[in-house]
């Protein structure tokens, strides 16, 4: 049987090669060594360190027993558990009923409020912990003195150098996550559901008892789980308020172990329960959030309305102020007025108010400002590091396009459960010393970060591809183009808001963080969280807070693009977490 | 005395008339539904009824007391009506036993009692070796029956169902219809049901309320809503028809491509159009031309669609210029281009405005 | 020897002026060619320090990374840096004498002795007998107190007046874990009247910052009363119209002598031994004594408000205590106070 060539004109397409060597496959391998590189090495460091002998590396168990062999450091272990479940419990009160009145409710000022625990949220915990020992210093605290004007009193009741004063700080700045989780969990809840618990007799607060505080409880409960690893992993605000209030805290015990002498060996094997307690945790969590029975259906015709208040809608407006006047309008109104005071104790004068410290730290301090560019130029290059590298992943897994790609995928997500402290420790511990030499080196902190943030960018990659028919790859290759080219001009053009929201996503809290940093950072690569954090270290509150305001003021043009680019909330969504 | 009463109901939203002037009564134990296309005001009425929704103008009445009016609603859960919604509203946090009890507990019954009567309604639709599982875990129709098991337990004075089978699959829809007519039988519940789906109404229903831009057009038994619809929407929207439209000439009214004497015709008077309705199904096709007392017009067959239970075909009667559909039985063949009679009984062209 | 030691410096006074000269042109020239230097400082506030460093780029143009932190943070840089190989910092300046002796005995410092050592206060002058170290500021602790909330009459006098139980809630110090400053003074402390004395301070609840200047802050806000704090840092705010004085201890202000040194394998060796020149310069003690510190140069006036050093009773401990005690010290302290 003779076939004639079909009639077209013949376009000439790369030799016909079957399964021999594809060139994707290069990145692929640069991927994984990428990853191993960022993710498991400095796990794995951080493991074999806490049983080596300092110098000389043999197998010890000492570093065990040093961590853990005078009761101040068992009792700081204690102490953060304690503090974590504390915070999660309040976070969860604050959280809660705004999450609730925002999404079900006719509550006015939703917008409002909304806008306010983006604001909470994109307060570093250590500038928030800054503005309430200004206003709950117990004698010169601004909340302290308004209460002795009013009553005469000698002394105020409000004490932040406590551990209850820490716990609420630190809920303060985390209640944001369970408000996401919960505001996600309440959207997905139909008015329906309420509205057949109405119909068959229940009022409305046994409807929110037995049937939407139920649903959205995995999601509260998922938040609160957060919380409390938030409140385990912090070191800013424990450093600023433990001390004075003369408790410990792992954070705080860990730096004391990098101190004099560096004993980085008992630091790791300090570091275990924090990771343990963690990893968990977060599987706890997942299985919550899974578990049968909780999982919301969602069918056609779940319309939500609002939940109509009356009277009561004015109640929790005020609830919801309340809020936003712990975390955000009372902190910032005193950071505000100490960045441009003289001497903050000395209050609201006109004689008191003075440009010099913003001058100060931009023009006359050798670091201040060098350290806000450091902080923008390593979250940035962080940034755009872990975007494209969990986009490749997320792509390669979603596509699988190699066996066994799931392993990167939680590679990726892997460094969610290791707390930046905890993470700084393993790779201060892999890569500081010879041969890679990275201590004090910018690089050592930008690695950090990016590893630091390869979740956030993974779960917002994958769900982006995701969302993507492969159909669309498929009629390039059709065409004869290679994957690659179908990556290149199909896949990225096609993500670019994605990949855009998820760069910010990482870029903002990377100019923010501390925990890692504060471990990693050499005299020329100080960044802005720990200039802060060494300026409260003097007490020089009008100072720190011109530099504080100066890095959130920076921050604003860049949610005002997100904003733009990808709607109003898109810091709020739960896929930052 | 009537079991629920609507008198001048009407919903606004600003300058928007949702629902206007609504009026109807139902008998205890009458099954009605509201009819119409999407965005007709049928579920805001329902939600009236519920209570969910305050009426902007009239009154709703059960049993003579007043429950809904613009100055006061008796919330829902003092109604004693039972709803079933489009997303059935299944709580996914709770078993099916859970769910179809939650009623009852509310109304404080005994554990035992309740036990008893959850397992007596499942046993009805046929759920009860599934009390145990969580909605999750159950299809579509499923979730479906613990929807009408709950909402029937309670023994609800008035049962409300809100397009209940728009979200299964073709199949399994019209099973439910006749499961939900089946309780109905059984439990003779006064029932209103919403629905866009005219079969469904049909099948269910003793009475239809059909519903156009948040007005009513007509309200009647099925068979009566198919045979003499009063408007061109009841017309177009039960079932399919042709619109035929023609104008008094003489004793005649002159339609495209035929006549009909006037007299024959109801409602033939007036010097302007007038416009008819006749079924697919009401005309007949033949080869020959027809003896009976009907009009008998020549045509050609343009197109024709077999569908399995009938044929669909297309005619264009001679001298006219738009074709008819007529249905006919799936034995009834003729070719594309084949000339043929068409057989119209006068009386089965109804008037519509 | 040490009659030896004199004769030789006297000698040295006589010849060297000229020699020395020409020697500082040629290490100026040497140093601006290297055009930077890394500092890790503990002395001096920030704002002292960063006017230091500024002086000394207004002179020669040579770039000062000013690494302002307190004096156990310094240290645990250095002790990180010097464990990962690197040389970041040129000169070192802590407030804890323990610091140099330890790094002395391990051979991590430059031997450098300033050319300008003849024209400092003798007080001052060769502090480490070999030369590894120098004296590059001095500061007292002494009790500071509100003025707006303690009449002088009522202000403490001498130490043991912290531990009285009318202090409750009102004493601020700084951590002995961070500041050279106040692990000096606990060290001193213990010595008069054992750790007791702190046993009894707990009591009293004071507000334990970090640095020993928080204390300012701390009376200044009004959050305490009365600290053990920094003559220097405390009169230069009180000159800046804060409510604040100090108070001499009868039983002795704590002298702090704060060294610098050069770090070996420096990468800025003559920029380095430039600095040290310069903070033996006139220039130096001037911006010290603006900001409240003890001058070095005899030629400065002491700080207006500070009593010249002859009038004050001081105390202070040895090198070898200091090196041996802060450790334990700032131990003692943790399990004291909590952490």
């Amino acid at each position: 049987m003779s076939v004639t060539a079909p009639a077209i004109d013949a376009i000439p397409v790369r030799a016909v090669r079957t399964s021999r060597f594809d060139p994707s496959w290069l990145l692929w391998i640069a991927i994984i060594a990428v990853l191993l590189f960022l993710v498991v090495s400095p796990f794995v460091y951080l493991v074999i360190t806490s049983f080596q002998t300092e110098r000389t590396g043999d197998f010890t168990l000492s570093n065990y027993a040093t961590a853990y062999g005078r009761a101040r450091y068992v009792e700081a272990l204690f102490n953060s558990l304690k503090l974590g479940a504390v915070s999660a419990l309040l976070a969860g009160v604050f959280a809660v009923p705004l999450a609730w009145a925002v999404a079900r409710t006719n509550m006015p000022g939703r917008g409002l409020t909304r806008m306010l625990v983006l604001a909470t949220f994109i307060t570093p915990p250590y500038t928030g912990a800054v503005a309430w020992i200004l206003l709950a210093g117990p004698n010169a605290g601004w909340l302290n003195r308004f209460y002795m004007m009013a009553t005469g009193a000698e002394a105020g009741p409000f004490n932040i150098y406590s551990f209850t004063g820490l716990a609420v700080v630190i809920a303060l700045y985390s209640f944001p996550y369970i408000f996401i989780f919960t505001t996600a969990a309440l959207e997905l809840v139909s008015s329906e559901m309420e509205d057949a618990a109405n119909i068959l007799g229940a009022g409305p607060w046994r409807t929110m008892r037995k049937v939407t505080l139920p649903l959205a409880l995995p999601a509260i409960l998922g938040g609160m789980i957060i919380c409390f690893l938030e409140a385990i992993a912090l070191f800013g605000s424990p450093a600023m308020i433990a001390i004075p209030a003369r408790f410990n805290v792992v954070t705080t015990q860990l730096f004391q172990f990098f101190g004099n002498p560096v004993r980085v060996e008992v630091a790791a094997a300090y570091a275990m329960p924090l990771l343990g307690v963690t990893i968990l945790l977060v599987l706890v969590q997942r299985l919550i959030v899974r578990r049968k029975g909780f999982v919301a259906l969602t069918g056609k015709g779940g319309e939500r309305r609002p939940i109509l208040l009356g009277r009561w809608r004015w109640v929790v407006f005020g609830y919801a102020m309340f809020v936003a006047a712990l975390a955000v309008f009372l902190p910032y109104i005193f950071l505000i007025q100490s960045a441009f005071a003289k001497a903050w104790g000395r209050g609201f004068a006109l004689d008191n108010i003075t440009w010099a410290n913003f001058h100060f730290i931009l023009f006359e301090h050798a670091t201040a400002a060098q350290s806000v560019i450091n902080s923008f130029v390593y979250g940035g290059i962080s940034a755009t590091v872990a975007v494209f590298l969990t986009l490749g992943v997320a792509y390669i897994v979603a596509r699988r396009l190699i066996p066994f790609g799931g392993v990167l995928g939680f590679l990726c997500v892997a460094p969610f459960v290791i707390p930046g402290v905890v993470l700084a420790i393993g790779f201060y511990a892999a890569y500081a010393p010879p041969p890679l030499a990275l201590y004090g080196t910018a690089l050592i902190m930008i690695l950090a970060f990016t590893t630091r943030f390869l979740p956030v960018g993974y779960v917002n990659a994958s769900a982006a591809i995701n969302s993507l028919n492969p159909e669309m790859e498929e009629a390039v290759r059709v065409l004869g183009g290679s994957r690659l080219t179908a990556l290149r001009r199909v896949v990225a053009p096609l993500l670019k808001r994605n990949m855009m929201g998820a760069w910010l996503l990482i870029f903002i809290p990377a100019t923010r963080e501390l925990s890692a940093a504060i471990f990693l950072y050499g005299p020329n690569t100080k960044v802005a969280s720990v200039m802060i954090f060494d300026m409260s270290e003097e007490g020089n509150f009008e100072r720190l807070a011109a530099l504080a305001l100066v890095l959130q003021v920076l921050t604003l043009p860049l949610l005002w693009i997100g904003q733009k680019a990808l709607g109003r909330d898109f810091m709020l969504r739960r896929n930052v977490t | 005395m009537s079991k629920l009463v609507l008198k001048n109901v009407a919903k606004r939203y600003g300058a928007f008339e949702a629902v206007a002037d609504f009026s109807l009564e139902l008998a205890q134990g009458e099954f009605v539904s509201l009819l119409g296309p999407s965005g007709c005001g049928k579920t805001t009425t329902l939600r009236m009824i519920a209570g969910f929704m305050p009426p902007s103008g009239g009154t709703i009445e059960m049993d003579g007391k007043q429950i809904s009016s613009a100055s006061g609603v008796v919330p829902p859960e003092h109604r004693r009506m039972s709803m079933i919604f489009q997303s059935y509203a299944i709580w996914p946090n709770m078993t099916v036993g859970e769910n179809v009890g939650f009623g009852l507990q509310i109304r404080k019954l005994s554990r035992a009692e309740i036990d008893r009567r959850v397992d007596k309604i499942l046993d009805v639709v046929q759920m009860r070796n599934l009390k145990g599982r969580y909605p999750a875990e159950l299809s579509g129709g499923q979730q479906q029956r613990v929807a009408l098991a709950r909402a029937i337990v309670v023994e609800p004075e008035v049962l409300l169902l809100d397009e209940p089978l728009s979200n299964l699959d073709a199949n399994l829809r019209e099973e439910m219809r006749f499961e939900i007519r089946r309780l109905h039988d059984e439990f003779r519940i006064t029932t209103v049901y919403v629905t866009h789906d005219q079969s469904e109404a049909m099948v269910t229903s003793d009475r239809i309320v059909v519903m156009n831009k948040g007005k009513i057009e007509q309200i009647d038994a099925p068979h009566v809503l198919y045979g003499r619809p009063k408007s061109r929407f009841v017309a177009g929207f039960i079932g399919r028809t042709n619109f035929v439209e023609g104008a008094l000439q003489g004793s005649d009214v002159r339609f495209d491509g035929f006549g009909a004497p006037a007299s024959a015709l109801e409602g033939a008077s007036g010097g302007g159009k007038l416009l008819y309705s006749l079924r697919p199904q009401a005309i007949g096709l033949s080869t020959q031309k027809p003896g009976g007392s009907g009009l008998a017009i020549e045509a050609e067959i343009v197109d024709r669609s077999y569908l399995g239970e009938y044929w669909d075909y297309q005619v264009r009667p001679q001298g006219g210029t738009k074709p008819l559909r007529v249905s006919t039985a799936p034995t009834a063949v003729f070719e594309v281009g084949s000339r043929v009679w068409l057989e119209i009984a006068p009386s089965a062209m109804v008037r519509v405005e | 020897m040490k009659r030896l030691g004199s004769l030789a410096l006297a000698l040295a006074l006589a010849f060297l002026p000229l020699a020395a000269r020409a020697d500082l042109n040629a290490l100026t020239e040497a140093a601006k060619k290297e055009g930077e230097l890394t500092w890790y400082v503990a002395h001096y506030t920030s704002e002292g320090a960063e006017d230091l460093g500024r002086g000394f780029t207004e002179m020669y143009g040579i770039k000062v990374n000013v690494v302002r932190t307190t004096a156990q943070v310094a240290y645990q840089r250095l002790l990180q840096d010097l464990k990962n190989n690197q040389t970041i910092c040129d000169v070192f300046s802590s407030t804890d004498l323990g610091h140099y002796a330890r790094l002395k005995a391990e051979g991590r410092l430059d031997k450098y002795v300033p050319e300008n050592t003849p024209k400092i206060s003798e007080a001052f002058r060769n502090f480490d007998s070999d030369g590894y170290f120098h004296t590059t500021a001095a500061g007292l602790v002494v009790l500071t107190y509100n003025t707006a909330k303690v009449k002088p009459e009522d202000a403490p006098k001498k130490w043991e007046d912290l531990l009285d139980i009318k202090w409750k809630g009102k004493v601020s110090t700084g951590h002995p874990g961070f500041s050279g400053y106040v692990g000096t003074w606990v060290l001193s402390m213990k010595k008069l009247y054992g750790w007791q004395y702190f046993d009894k301070l707990e009591k009293n609840k004071p507000q334990i910052g970090r640095s020993i200047n928080d204390t300012v802050t701390a009376l200044n806000a009004g959050e305490r009363q009365v600290a053990a704090g920094s003559d220097g840092s405390t009169l230069f705010s009180a000159a800046r119209g804060n409510p604040l004085a100090v108070s001499y201890p009868s039983d002795g202000s704590v002298l702090i002598i704060s060294p610098s040194a050069i770090m070996k394998g420096t990468k800025h060796p003559n920029a380095a031994k430039l600095f040290m020149e310069y903070l033996y310069s006139i220039e130096a003690s001037k911006i010290n004594a603006k900001h409240f510190g003890i001058p070095l140069r005899p030629e400065v006036p002491s700080p207006p408000g500070a009593k010249p050093i002859s009038e004050i009773k001081v105390i202070r401990p040895t090198v070898t205590e200091v090196e041996k005690g802060i450790p334990e010290v700032i131990e003692q302290w943790r399990d004291t106070f909590g952490n």
